[in-house]
């Protein structure tokens, strides 16, 4: 379970400061396929950040797993992010000189895992998002599409208690991302790991569970389908 | 991650830009062939150089009267000479040595005077221990069956006009200090290659010294040839209990100048080396910093899924590294092979010939570089590389996750 109580982000405090989150209090339960929206600059980004451990809040607390990740010192907010958060990017951001499946491995290569389980979780993933056969592949000589669901294989490797992916669908074509969004969804309800997406597309909004619209840095709606 | 995959990662990082990546490791190659050749041509100059001054005039060890160097009275000649020799004569290290007379004196002719060093010899010694015989441009080596000929340098010719035949008069100071003058007739010019050394030193067979100073005998100057340069210390060692009185000297305790520029050269060549490889080494920095820069999304990326600074800061030092190590190879086996080459052949430098010869070397340059140099290059470059990657790898840990990645 994610929890946030009365999070707070004031960017310049002082005399132009600007409260991109403003008094959020929610929680995301295991599991759950969340959809957070909301107009540009209304402080979806920053929240996920926040929750994810990337940026911290002027105030308040956000508890994982009964554990307030704000607290954590630099280190070791690095090491929980390794070991409990998967992060998809909304430029897929992955290494380019790495193969697709190095690109899943590397995350396990961080985390110390031992090369029979990297290997085995790897091909798993890889069969998952359905790139198996494009394993070898660097990303260049992949569609963006393809990245993507690199990027969320990889972002599934640690086997994260959650994964927060901002606009994951921006650069994609229909077709991409509806396969996107089937793949994430099964992912979701086989490894039962929570998704939390900021986005603007009406389609990941449509095939959200939860949807939490946010406005000026606040929560104006929350709607649970 | 183990330590491999990262220097994985950073080897491949390096051949993103290819271009870029080579016009680096290119001009670091050309760094350390200009620094080596540099290297090369200065060890070549100073052991020819020293190689002329021990061939020339200086041998590897000189044994004088210990009184001789203060007061340059022919009566000062080496003391205990028949032990000296039986010594030398069954020591297996010595190649060979010869008996000098060495008059300080006056040259003079029609033309003028100048002052001068007279050194009395026996030409079939003097050719097993210096090559002058080889230097003779103009006239022949003590072949004539008069005794009174006399060799000069071609600067001390060319001064006084002298040609071959020419007469001219030593005056020197007696063992009483009465001035005494003999005349020689040139019958040959030689030209060393150490101009100062021409115009300052005469050759004469010590005959003809003996037979006008009846009541003078003995020699002054014994120079000793070794079959290897570096045993001039155990054999001076074993030789002076034997040489009282005496004075035993090695090439590098009479031509000082010569021994502080040999010890000296490393040194200055490694601040230059030092000086080069840091130039470079900039090059070096501003490729990476350049790298970071474009690639600012991708370590923001890194960061936020949980690799630590000290693999950021790993990863970008391999790279920065890998840059010079990929570069060290290429300029050490091209040095290598240009410096072998012109060991043999040597460069042509008659163009500055004049200058040359004042500063004691011929006009053909033999590049040598000891084979440590090549290691201490190697490991100063090494170094330097690891120097160059600290900033660029500073520069990375400051990225922030949140603004790299503007989302996450």
């Amino acid at each position: 379970m994610i929890e946030t109580k009365k999070l707070i982000k004031i960017y310049n405090p002082g005399k132009f400061e600007v409260k991109a989150v403003n008094d959020v209090s929610t929680v995301f339960a295991e599991g759950e396929f969340t959809a957070v929206v909301g107009p540009s600059g209304s402080g979806k980004t920053t929240f996920l950040n926040c929750v994810g451990g990337l940026d911290t809040p002027s105030s308040g607390d956000v508890i994982i797993s009964d554990e307030n990740i704000t607290k954590l010192s630099g280190t070791e907010i690095i090491k929980y992010r390794l070991n409990n958060i998967g992060f998809v990017f909304q430029a897929y951001n992955l290494i380019p000189v790495l193969s697709a499946k190095e690109n899943i491995e590397m995350i396990m290569l961080l985390q110390g895992a031992d090369e029979k389980i990297r290997k085995s979780r790897t091909d798993e993933l890889l069969n998952q998002v359905g790139l198996y056969e494009m394993r070898n592949r660097r990303p260049s000589q992949l569609s963006g599409g393809q990245q993507q669901r690199v990027a969320v294989a990889r972002a599934l490797a640690s086997k994260p208690k959650f994964i927060l992916a901002d606009e994951p669908t921006a650069n994609l074509d229909t077709s991409s991302t509806s396969n996107l969004l089937d793949i994430m969804n099964k992912l979701n309800e086989t490894e039962k790991i929570t998704f939390i997406f900021s986005t603007h597309d009406q389609r990941v909004i449509d095939r959200a569970r939860r949807v939490v619209t946010l406005e000026d840095g606040k929560i104006v709606n929350d709607i649970k389908k | 991650m183990n330590l491999l995959t990262l220097i994985k990662i950073s080897w491949r990082n390096i051949w993103r830009n290819k271009l870029r990546s080579l016009v680096v490791i290119i001009s670091i190659v050309f760094g350390l062939l200009g620094g080596i050749i540099i290297i090369a041509m200065s060890y070549g100059l100073n052991e020819e150089r020293m190689n002329n001054a021990v061939d020339t005039y200086l041998s590897h060890i000189q044994i004088h009267n210990n009184l001789f160097s203060e007061d340059y009275n022919i009566k000062h000649t080496i003391n205990n000479l028949d032990v000296i020799e039986k010594a030398i004569n069954e020591d297996e290290r010595v190649i060979s040595y010869s008996k000098r007379i060495v008059l300080n004196g006056m040259l003079s002719n029609s033309n003028g005077s100048y002052g001068i060093q007279v050194k009395g010899i026996d030409p079939d010694e003097e050719i097993k221990v210096t090559n002058t015989y080889e230097k003779i441009i103009d006239g022949e080596y003590f072949r004539s069956k008069r005794d009174n000929t006399i060799l000069v340098g071609k600067k001390l010719a060319d001064k006084l006009n002298l040609k071959l035949k020419s007469k001219v008069v030593i005056t020197f100071q007696d063992e009483n200090y009465e001035l005494t003058s003999l005349l020689y007739r040139v019958e040959g010019i030689f030209r060393s290659g150490n101009s100062r050394y021409d115009e300052m030193n005469v050759f004469v067979k010590n005959k003809s010294i003996t037979k006008n100073l009846p009541g003078f005998n003995g020699y002054h100057e014994m120079p000793i040839l070794l079959s290897d340069i570096e045993l001039r210390g155990e054999v001076k060692k074993d030789l002076i209990p034997i040489s009282s009185d005496n004075i035993v000297e090695g090439w590098d305790d009479i031509s000082k100048e010569l021994a502080y520029a040999n010890e000296m050269l490393s040194a200055v060549l490694y601040i230059f080396m030092m000086i080069i490889l840091s130039g470079l080494s900039f090059g070096v920095i501003n490729t990476m910093l350049m790298a970071i820069l474009e690639r600012r999304k991708e370590i923001g990326m890194l960061m936020s899924i949980g690799m630590n600074r000290y693999k950021i800061f790993m990863m970008i030092s391999f790279e920065t590294i890998f840059l010079s190590l990929i570069a060290l190879p290429f300029g050490l086996i091209t040095s290598y092979l240009i410096v072998e080459y012109y060991s043999v052949v040597g460069i042509d430098l008659s163009v500055v010939e004049a200058g040359l010869e004042n500063f004691g070397v011929g006009t053909r340059l033999y590049f040598k570089v000891p084979n440590e140099e090549y290691f201490y290059v190697s490991l100063m470059v090494f170094v330097i590389s690891i120097f160059s990657s600290i900033f660029p790898s500073i520069r990375a840990l400051k990225i922030n996750p949140v603004e790299a990645t503007k989302t996450i």
